[in-house]
C-alpha cells in the first residue's frame, strides 16, 4: 500500500510527507533501537513511540521510509529536520502501537 | 578496484546527536562504490552498533572502514574503560547502558550480537582500564 493511503487509514497527522507514493508492504514495531536494526526488514514502515534523531539515524541505515509516532508522541524539530532530508515520512497518530498495529494489520500490512 | 578506500572517523563519546552520521556516511560510500547491496545492509548494522558502543561505552573512539576488493573491513577502537567479561557482553540482553541511554531506546543489549550475526569474521579484544578493539570482516561475493 502506498504510503499516502496508509497514512490516510490510520486518521494520521502527516508530520513530514516524505515519499508519499511509494509502496510499503511490511512493517515492524519497537522502541529498541538495536532491536530494530537487527530486526526489520529493509523497506519497513516502523511504530514507535521513540521520538528524538537517532530514530532517523535507524531508518536511514535501515531504508524505513515510513516513521509512525504512536500514542500522540510528535517529531522535535532536529528528527522532523532529518526525516525531510532523507525523504522519510513521519506520521503521527493518537493510538497506541498495539492499537496502530492491529489497524496495519487489517490494511494487509505484513509483520 | 585499485588501491583500498579508507574511510576513518573520530566518534565523539556521548554524543547521540550525532551518533549514526560515521555509519551513513561508510553506507553510503558502499553504495557508491557499487558494492552489493546485501553486504551494504549488513554493514550498516555493523558499523551503527560499533558506533554507537563508542558513543554510549566508550567516551568515543575511532571507527575505521577499509574497503579492498574482496571484503570490507571495519573496525571500532576506543580508550574506554573496556569489557571485563566479553562471553557476558556478547549475550542478548545484556547490558550495562545509563538510564538516559535505555530511556533513548539504546541498551537492549543487542548491538554486539548484531554485529556478530552479520559479519563473515569477528573479533573483540578488550582489557578493562585501557580500552577494546572489534573487528569485523565482510567478504564480497560470497
Ligand atoms: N566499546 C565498548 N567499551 C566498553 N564496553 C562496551 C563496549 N561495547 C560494548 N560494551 C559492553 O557490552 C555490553 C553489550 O553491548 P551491546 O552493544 O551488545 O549492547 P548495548 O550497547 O548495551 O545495547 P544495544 O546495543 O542493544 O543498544 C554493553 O552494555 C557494555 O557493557
Ligand atoms: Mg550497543
Amino acid at each position: 500500500m502506498k504510503i499516502k493511503e496508509i497514512c490516510e487509514k490510520l486518521n494520521a497527522e502527516v508530520q513530514v510527507a516524505g515519499d508519499p507514493e511509494r509502496e510499503v508492504t511490511q512493517a515492524v514495531a519497537g522502541d529498541l533501537l538495536s532491536f530494530i536494526m537487527g530486526t526489520a526488514a529493509e523497506g519497513s514502515a516502523w511504530v514507535t513511540i521513540q521520538a528524538h534523531l537517532n530514530v532517523a539515524a535507524v531508518a536511514v541505515l535501515k531504508d524505513m521510509p515510513l516513521i509512525i509516532l504512536a500514542s500522540g508522541r510528535k517529531a522535535p524539530r532536529d528528527l522532523e529536520e532529518r526525516c525531510t532530508a532523507e525523504n522519510i515520512c513521519v506520521a503521527c497518530v493518537a493510538e497506541s502501537i498495539f492499537r496502530t498495529c492491529s489497524r496495519l494489520s487489517e490494511l494487509g500490512i505484513e509483520g | 578496484m585499485a588501491a583500498p578506500v579508507c574511510l576513518e572517523y573520530r566518534i565523539e563519546g556521548n554524543n547521540f546527536m550525532t551518533a549514526g552520521t560515521a555509519s551513513n556516511n561508510i553506507k553510503n560510500t558502499l553504495k557508491m562504490l557499487g558494492i552489493q547491496s546485501e553486504v551494504c545492509r549488513r554493514a550498516a548494522v555493523i558499523a551503527y552498533e560499533a558506533e554507537i558502543n563508542l558513543v554510549i561505552h566508550a567516551n568515543g573512539g575511532i571507527l575505521k572502514a577499509v574497503i579492498s576488493e574482496d571484503r570490507l573491513e571495519i573496525t571500532a577502537k576506543d580508550e574506554g574503560p573496556g569489557i571485563p567479561d566479553i562471553e557476558q557482553a556478547m549475550t542478548e540482553g545484556y547490558t550495562t547502558a545509563s538510564n538516559q541511554a535505555r530511556e533513548m531506546g539504546f541498551g537492549a543489549g543487542m548491538g554486539l550480537p548484531n554485529i556478530k550475526r552479520n559479519s563473515d569474521l569477528f573479533e573483540i579484544e578488550s582489557t578493562p582500564g585501557e580500552g577494546t578493539m572489534l573487528k569485523s570482516t565482510v567478504f564480497f561475493n560470497k
